[in-house]
C-alpha cells in the first residue's frame, strides 16, 4: 500500500513512526529491514602496557599500539532488502614477544622483538540482507588485507521465527581462505608464503521467556586447516589442523523501576589442542532520561593452556610453543560507555581495562611471563537518517 | 474455511467482525479475543464511563497531582501530539470541552461568553505530560481521546487475529476498519466507503489487503441557523466551527494513521486540505462542501460496478 | 563434563518455557534498543576480534568468518 522513499511526505513519516510506539504494532513488524538508513563510524586506541622489567630480557619494553578507524553504512533497499558496508583501517605499531628464554635464576622471560613492527590492516565488508514475513537471510563477503596477510570469507546466515514469534531459529555457514607471507627483516621467520582455511557453522535459539526477558542458546564448530604456526614467534610449531567447538548462551532482562537492561553473555570454548575456555560478559546499561545512557561493563576470561604449550620448550617435541595466548590465565575487563542522544546524532565515549594474570583462571598451567594487559578508548558518532 | 462474523456494541456504535477460520474452537476464541480487546480499550479510555483513565485524569485537573499512565496511554499521548503538531495545533485532546457549549440538538448556536470562558481551559501546550504521568494544570480541562482510540482498536483487534494465526479478517468498528488478509490463499477485502447524504450508498469501493481504512465526516452533527450551515468539527483556537471538507477517508498501513490524516484533513481549511492530502502519499478520498470528490480512491472507484451498495460489502467476487 | 550438564539443564528449562505466551502488544520493551543482542555492532566487532587476537578462544554467537595476521 505505501512504498519506501521520498513519495512519502514527512507528516506521513512523523504520524507513523509515532504510531509504531504503541504495543499494537510491536509485534506486527515481525521481520522488516531496518526503518532508515544508518551510518556510523567508531576511532579506538588500544595500548598494551609494556613488559614487566623482572620478566624480560633487557628490561621493560613497549608492547603494542593500535588505531583503528570502522566506518558502518545500513541501508534499507525496496521494502524487503537492506544493504550494509563495514570498513575498517587498523594502524598497529609496536614490539611483540618473539621467544622465552632461561634467566640465569631458572625464571621464563621474555625475549621482545627489537625493532617496531609497522602494519596497516583494510577490512572490507558488503553484506546483502533479504526479509521475507518469518524471517531474514544474508550473504557476507569479507576481504582484508595487511602487508603480510590477506583473507577472503564468504558467510551465509539465516533466521527463522516461529509463527507465534516467539522463538527464533538461526544458521550460519563461512569459509574462508588466508595467505601469509610475513614480512622478512626485524626476525627470522617459519615460512616463507603459506596459506590457511577456516571453516565455520553455527546454530542457535532465541526466546522470548516473558515480557521483561530473552535467552538464547548457541553451538559452533570450526575448523582451521593449514600454516597455523605463529611465523614470527622463534619456538613455534603448531599443528597444521585445529577443530573447535564453542557453547554459548545469552540472556537479557529488562527492569521497569530503574529503567535499565541487564546483559549476561557466557560460552565455554573447546579444542583438540588441549585449550578449554570460559568466557562471562555482563554489562548494565543504565538510561538516564530518554536521550543519555551509561553502560558499565566486565568480562571474564580464563584459559588452559595448549597440549604443547610450554614456558621452556623442546625443539624435539612434534609440536611446541612459547606464545603467551596459548598458556593458561586468567583476564579481567572493565569498562564504561556513555551513550548520547542529540537529535539524529549518536555519539558514544568509552574506555576500558584488561589484564592478566595465571592466578585468575580456574585451569592450572605455567605463566608466560609475556601476559599482556593494555587500555582501549574509543570515541564514536553515529547518524540515523530519518 | 469457515466465515466467521460476529456483531457486537461498543465505541458507541455497530461493531462488526468478520474473518475466515479452519477451526471453530480457535474462532470463539478469537471472537472472545478481539471483543474483551475493544471493551478493554473501552474501559480504559472512554470519557461516560466513571472509572475509565480519562475520567480519573479528568478528575484530577486543577488539583495539583499527577496521574501515573502506562507505555500504552504514554505512547497515545505521544501519537496525539503528533497529530497536534502535524496539523499546527487544530488537532487538541483538550478541545473537547466546547460540547459544554455547543449543544447540536438544542438548534441554539452558543454564545461567545460561553465559548471564552472555556477557550482558557483548551490548550495541548499547557498539559504537563512524560512517559509516566500526565498532570492537567486547570479546574475544567478535560482530555478525550475518542479521536483516536476506535481506529488504535481496530488495528489491535486485528494484530490480535494475524497472532492467533488467522489470514483473513475483517475488524469494522462503526466505519473504521482493519483487516488482515496475508497468505498465498487469502483474497483482499472490498470494502465501501459511505457516501455523506445517502448513506445506503457507497461513494467509492477500495480493495484492502492489510491495514486500515478510516472516515471521519461532518455531516452528521450541524445546527443549521439562518441557512448557515455549522459543523461539529471546531476549531480549538476560536471555538467556532472549521469550514472544512465534508468527509475525508484515508487508507494507510495503521487504521491509527489513517485516522489521524482523515482528522487532520478536516480540520484544515477546504483548499489547504486538498493539498496536504495530496502530499500526504496514502491512498485518500475526499468530498468537499459542493459534494465534489477529489483523491486517489474516487478515479478507482469508477471501474467498480454502480450496482454494488453498502448492504453488500465484504465478500464481493 | 560439569559445565555441559549444567548447561543441558539449562536448554530443558528453556525447552518448558513454552509454557507463558508473550502477546505482541506486550513486547514493546523487548523491542527497546538496549534489549537487542548486540546494540552496538561495530563495538561488538572490535572487542570480538581484539579477544580474537589476544586470546586462544574466538567464536561464539556466530560463524567464524575470517582471520588476521594478528600479532
Amino acid at each position: 500500500m505505501s512504498r519506501r522513499g521520498s513519495d512519502k511526505s514527512s507528516a506521513l513519516l512523523a504520524l507513523t513512526s509515532s504510531a509504531l510506539l504503541l504495543p499494537a504494532y510491536q509485534g506486527a513488524r515481525a521481520d522488516a529491514p531496518p526503518e532508515f538508513m544508518e551510518a556510523g563510524m567508531r576511532y579506538s586506541k588500544y595500548e598494551e602496557d609494556n613488559t614487566q622489567g623482572k620478566k624480560t630480557f633487557g628490561g621493560s619494553s613497549q608492547r603494542y599500539d593500535i588505531d583503528a578507524a570502522q566506518f558502518h553504512l545500513l541501508a534499507p533497499v525496496a521494502d524487503n532488502w537492506a544493504f550494509a558496508l563495514d570498513v575498517q583501517w587498523e594502524d598497529m605499531s609496536g614490539a611483540s614477544p618473539w621467544f622465552v628464554g632461561e634467566s640465569a635464576s631458572g625464571e621464563p622471560k621474555v625475549i621482545m622483538s627489537g625493532a617496531s613492527i609497522e602494519d596497516t590492516r583494510t577490512e572490507v565488508s558488503v553484506t546483502t540482507r533479504y526479509y521475507y514475513d518469518r524471517g531474514n537471510a544474508g550473504v557476507n563477503y569479507v576481504r582484508s588485507d595487511e602487508d603480510d596477510y590477506d583473507s577472503n570469507a564468504l558467510a551465509l546466515d539465516g533466521a527463522f521465527n516461529s509463527s507465534d514469534g516467539l522463538t527464533t531459529y538461526g544458521g550460519a555457514l563461512s569459509f574462508s581462505a588466508d595467505d601469509i607471507e610475513p614480512t622478512q627483516g626485524s626476525v627470522p621467520t617459519n615460512t616463507l608464503k603459506n596459506d590457511k582455511d577456516i571453516s565455520s557453522a553455527w546454530i542457535g535459539v532465541s526466546r522470548i521467556i516473558s515480557t521483561r526477558s530473552l535467552l538464547r542458546f548457541g553451538l559452533s564448530f570450526t575448523y582451521r586447516d593449514g600454516f597455523l604456526t605463529d611465523p614470527y614467534k622463534l619456538n613455534d610449531n603448531r599443528p597444521d589442523e585445529r577443530k573447535e567447538w564453542t557453547i554459548s548462551t545469552g540472556y537479557r532482562h529488562f527492569f521497569d523501576a530503574p529503567n535499565a537492561a541487564l546483559h549476561a553473555d557466557y560460552r565455554y570454548f573447546d579444542d583438540d589442542w588441549g585449550v578449554g575456555s570460559h568466557t562471562l560478559d555482563l554489562a548494565w546499561y543504565q538510561n538516564l532520561g530518554d536521550l543519555t545512557q551509561l553502560i558499565p561493563y566486565a568480562r571474564y576470561y580464563s584459559q588452559g593452556q595448549a597440549d604443547f604449550f610450554g614456558n621452556l620448550v623442546d625443539l624435539s617435541d612434534r609440536y611446541y610453543s612459547q606464545d603467551y595466548r596459548l598458556s593458561s590465565f586468567g583476564a579481567i575487563t572493565v569498562g564504561l560507555r556513555l551513550r548520547q542522544e542529540l537529535g539524529n546524532w549518536v555519539v558514544n565515549l568509552s574506555g576500558e581495562r584488561y589484564r592478566t594474570d595465571e592466578s585468575w583462571g580456574v585451569y592450572n598451567g605455567d605463566e608466560s611471563p609475556a601476559l599482556v594487559d593494555y587500555w582501549r578508548y574509543s570515541f564514536g558518532l553515529d547518524y540515523i537518517f530519518r | 474455511m469457515a466465515g466467521f462474523e460476529h456483531c457486537f456494541k461498543a465505541m458507541g456504535g455497530p461493531c462488526r467482525l468478520r474473518f475466515d477460520c479452519a477451526d471453530e474452537a480457535l474462532a470463539q476464541r478469537a471472537l472472545e479475543a478481539v471483543e474483551a480487546e475493544v471493551l478493554r480499550l473501552e474501559h480504559k479510555y472512554s470519557r461516560y464511563r466513571a472509572d475509565s483513565l480519562t475520567s480519573q485524569i479528568n478528575r484530577a485537573a486543577g488539583t495539583g497531582a499527577a496521574v501515573a499512565i502506562d507505555q500504552e496511554t504514554a505512547a497515545l499521548l505521544g501519537f496525539a501530539e503528533t497529530l497536534w503538531e502535524q496539523s499546527g495545533g487544530m488537532f487538541d485532546l483538550t478541545a473537547g470541552i466546547l460540547r459544554r457549549a455547543w449543544d447540536f440538538k438544542s438548534g441554539q448556536l452558543p454564545t461567545q461568553t460561553r465559548i471564552d470562558e472555556l477557550l482558557p481551559l483548551i490548550g495541548w501546550q499547557r498539559v504537563q505530560w512524560d512517559q509516566h504521568s500526565i498532570h492537567l494544570p486547570l479546574r475544567g480541562m478535560e482530555i478525550d481521546f475518542g479521536g483516536c482510540v476506535k481506529e488504535y482498536a481496530s488495528d489491535s483487534a486485528a494484530t490480535l487475529l494475524a497472532g492467533l494465526g488467522i489470514e483473513r479478517a475483517l475488524v469494522d468498528l462503526a466505519g473504521d476498519m482493519a483487516v488482515v488478509a496475508e497468505g498465498a490463499a487469502a483474497r483482499p477485502w472490498t470494502v465501501g466507503i459511505r457516501h455523506p447524504s445517502q448513506p445506503e450508498q457507497a461513494i467509492a469501493w477500495v480493495q484492502l489487503t492489510r491495514g486500515g481504512l478510516a472516515s471521519s465526516g461532518d455531516y452528521a452533527r450541524c445546527l443549521l441557523v439562518e441557512g448557515r450551515r455549522y459543523g461539529h468539527i471546531l476549531n480549538p483556537a476560536s471555538g467556532w466551527p472549521v469550514q472544512g471538507l465534508s468527509a475525508v477517508s484515508v487508507l494507510a498501513p495503521q487504521c491509527l494513521v489513517a485516522g489521524g490524516s482523515a482528522t487532520i484533513a478536516l480540520l484544515k481549511p477546504e483548499a489547504e486540505a486538498l493539498q496536504w492530502l495530496g502530499e500526504l502519499g496514502l491512498p485518500w478520498l475526499a468530498v468537499d462542501s459542493q459534494l465534489v470528490c477529489h483523491g486517489s480512491l474516487a478515479d478507482t472507484s469508477a471501474n467498480m460496478s454502480a450496482r454494488h451498495s453498502i448492504s453488500q460489502e465484504g465478500n464481493t467476487e | 563434563m560439569n559445565v555441559l550438564r549444567c548447561l543441558v539443564c539449562l536448554l530443558l528449562a528453556f525447552g518448558l518455557c513454552a509454557c507463558e505466551t508473550v502477546e505482541p502488544w506486550e513486547r514493546g520493551a523487548l523491542a527497546k534498543r538496549e534489549m537487542q543482542w548486540a546494540p552496538d555492532a561495530m563495538e561488538i566487532s572490535l572487542q570480538a576480534q581484539i579477544n580474537a587476537s589476544k586470546e586462544a578462544s574466538s567464536g561464539g554467537m556466530g560463524a567464524a568468518g575470517g582471520g588476521c595476521g594478528c600479532n
